[in-house]
């Protein structure tokens, strides 16, 4: 059961002291810093950050708050609650459940959102962005109103859902083209996944699983690959989980083409070795590969090949979770812990500059939400060398499906100020 | 509190040479009552062994039944068809449902990986995997280790071959893993798409394609049966090929060793991974391994069992 609910408060300004400020360049440790929000509250906060790392806020990629499947299991306001104790100030918004595919579809999602989870809709606090379906109901062959759709959306994109023929995607790519926009796929070939939910390697054949190939991304990469070649359309690779798609994008690269792609927190942080376990917390999809392939993402982030870092936000009910592996639904939580998890590693492995790009401003660029000068602050309070034991009260909403549970993080977070908004974790 | 160092039998992977010796050793005990008069003993009287079938199956679960009753069990037999499960009750509920009515043993077929772990994760009840989709299936791999021993004097050193739907077999899993650990080396021999593609953690096995080299120096060989049911797509061109290129055939056994013994899990598919003259010929130890069956599984519920029970 769930009880840990941490403070959140509204002031017009926070005075943090003692903290490592981020400058642009450089973790610089100064003795006061004043940031600005945004809040109708005219109070001011002073917090001592003992030392701390204080970082720009983090954007999300691959964010699914359910709604409105299950609202009342987790909604928006779960979903902002979140972001807010991960310190992410915005968001790309992906329904699998409900396929942003005409104008009401969106302005309904738009007035569902509450941006700031005390003030519910028609806050501003967070920044959710969306993405717009290229077929009627995701993975169908009817194409969505796309022309319609552009001006409120960041791009398009099928969810999970496979491409339902190359024609189709042909078609697709050449009516969105007049938009203007980027087309982003999560690639996966279902002929070849068959039935499969983890990686195919050593681990699911000594356990009798079926496992996913990497040719079943590689090929349905290169095929969107060739297609956006011919008609000259930026597209982007959501959750990469391979050496050899990345291989394939930097050949595009080299060729002139407008690539962009992301990986998964969790492809970063686990490999297959986890099956070994059963546990269906490790169900994620696309599946968790091999030490070798992590290795590769890592390689991928460090020569630049990689543009950001997903979060694959999924919440998943907790009967769906409670089964075997197999029968599980898919899916990890991760916008709450996901700085903590990654951030030591990241930083020894890319430098502070692009760890700080891979999680906020590449992922904001994608979907053209990065911030100003002039915008209100927006800052993540990290204790970087403070473990922190995952607990079920460290998320949102009534869910907690997280491989992490249990598991000690290298990082804290003891607080977040977005927009006003503060969050005191410590 | 199991006579055993494993509380449940989930698989052999991980299960100590010890324990697999303590199994096979009291399933001889427990064959020789099975040849008397009066095959039945008291050890697990007043204790309840539910079997809790979500798959099909005939002799595994007549043999796990008999096994119960010869110890003097109560048994309940629940399977999927018949059950709340068609109404939608998870797993969890179901077990949790059995266990009220304060039941002792479980013993488990699904087709999910790892699910008696996972129903042993929920529960106090000693669980026993009677097979979890192409994962394992233990007491299989016992019998046949306790079959190979009965009929070669011991499993140290031997080689056993395995031939057929390796990728598919839960049975070719455990007893790679179990004769491994009992010293036999297994070499294992199948149509390329009916072997698993990456074997680095199985590494202790050979890996044969030519079926003629792969029994050459075979000891035991077993043949798995090609499970039409989980080859739900294009893996073999017909069954008159497989017959024909891994088939147990006459022409086969002139290449193995005069003494080779032949072994089949069950149901036959004859003519198909064995030929009916060899199925049936002075090769073939398939009865002993069904009486064995029993026999085996006694030995596995008396021993995890053992201290649970006043009586034993």
């Amino acid at each position: 059961m769930k009880t840990r609910k941490p403070s959140c408060e509204h002031y017009a300004n926070v005075v943090l002291k003692n903290a490592k400020f981020w400058n642009g360049k450089s973790f610089e440790l100064r003795d006061e810093v004043r940031l600005t929000g945004s809040s109708s509250n005219n109070d001011s906060y002073e917090y001592d950050c003992n030392g701390a790392l204080v970082l720009p806020a983090l954007f999300a990629l691959g964010v699914d708050f359910m709604e409105p499947l299950r609202d009342d299991v987790y909604t928006y306001v779960d979903g902002v609650d979140a972001m807010r104790r991960g310190g992410f100030y915005g968001a790309i918004y992906e329904s699998a459940a409900n396929p942003i595919d005409d104008v009401d579809k969106l302005t309904a999602a738009d007035n569902r959102r509450p941006c700031d989870f005390n003030e519910g809709p028609g806050g501003t606090a967070y920044d959710i962005r969306f993405l717009g379906a290229y077929s009627k109901g995701f993975g169908t062959d009817s194409l969505a109103e796309m022309m319609e759709l552009a001006p409120g959306v960041v791009g398009f994109g099928d969810g999970n859902a496979a491409i339902p023929h190359s024609r189709f995607l042909r078609l697709a790519m050449e009516y969105g083209k007049m938009t203007g926009k980027r087309f982003f796929f999560q690639p996966m070939d279902k002929t070849l996944r068959h039935s499969g939910c983890v990686h195919e390697g050593a681990y699911s054949d000594m356990l009798g699983m079926k496992g996913i190939p990497r040719i079943a991304e590689t090929i349905v990469a290169y095929t969107v690959l060739e297609t956006a070649r011919f008609l000259q359309v930026p597209v982007h690779f959501k959750q990469v989980t391979c050496g050899e798609t990345l291989d394939l994008i930097r050949n595009a690269r080299k060729q002139g083409m407008d690539v962009t792609c992301d990986v998964g927190l969790y492809h970063l942080l686990l490999d297959d070795s986890c099956l070994e376990t059963l546990d269906s917390a490790y169900h994620i999809l696309p599946p968790i590969r091999s030490a070798a392939d992590r290795e590769a993402l890592w390689k991928g982030l460090e020569d630049g090949t990689v543009n950001a870092i997903s979060m694959n936000h999924t919440p998943v009910l907790r009967q769906d979770k409670v089964v075997n592996f197999e029968d599980s639904v898919p899916g990890a939580l991760s916008l709450e812990i996901a700085l903590p998890a990654i951030w030591q590693k990241l930083s020894e492995r890319v430098g502070d500059a692009r760890a700080i790009e891979l999680l906020s401003t590449a992922p904001a660029r994608l979907a053209n939400a990065v911030r100003g000068e002039n915008h209100a602050a927006a800052v993540v309070v990290l204790a970087a060398d403070k473990p922190h034991v995952v607990v079920e009260s460290d998320f949102a909403g009534h869910v907690c499906n997280s491989p992490l549970i249990g598991k000690e993080l290298p990082s804290s977070i003891l607080a977040t100020y977005i927009n006003g908004v503060w969050t005191d974790l410590g | 509190m199991s006579a055993l160092q494993i509380k449940h039998l989930f698989g052999l992977q991980g299960v100590s040479k010890q324990d697999i010796r303590t199994i096979l050793d009291n399933a001889k005990q427990f064959r020789e009552i099975l040849e008397r008069p009066v095959k039945k003993v008291p050890s697990l009287r007043g204790m309840t062994v539910v079997n809790l079938f979500f798959e099909n199956s005939t002799r595994t679960r007549t043999s796990f039944e008999l096994a119960e009753k010869r110890l003097s069990a109560d048994t309940v037999n629940f399977t999927s068809s018949n059950s709340s499960v068609k109404k939608g009750e998870t797993l969890v509920d179901t077990l949790r449902n059995i266990e009220s009515m304060k039941i002792d043993i479980v013993v488990v077929r699904h087709k999910g990986t790892g699910v008696p772990k996972f129903l042993a994760e929920h529960s106090n009840a000693i669980i026993v995997n009677a097979g979890d989709g192409a994962h394992e299936h233990p007491t299989q791999a016992l019998l046949d280790m306790l079959t190979i021993e009965e009929k070669l004097g011991t499993l140290e050193g031997k080689n056993v071959t395995i031939i057929g739907d390796i990728r598919h077999s839960r049975v070719a899993r455990s007893n790679l893993w179990g004769m491994s650990t009992m010293g036999a080396h297994v070499t294992l021999c199948g149509p390329s798409t009916l072997v698993p593609r990456n074997t680095d953690l199985m590494n202790h096995v050979t890996w044969e394609p030519d079926v003629k080299k792969a029994v050459a120096n075979a000891d035991a060989i077993i043949a798995l049966r090609l499970q039409k049911e989980r080859m739900d797509d294009a893996l073999l061109p017909s069954m008159r090929e497989y017959r024909n290129t891994f088939g147990i055939t006459e022409e086969l056994l002139e290449c193995a060793k005069d003494k080779v013994i032949i072994m089949h899990p069950g149901p036959i598919n004859r003519g198909v991974e064995l030929d009916s003259d060899i199925a049936d010929g002075e090769h073939s130890v398939i009865l002993d391994q069904v009486t064995n069956g029993v026999a085996v599984r006694m030995a596995v519920l008396f021993l995890l069992a053992g201290g649970r029970n006043e009586n034993s």
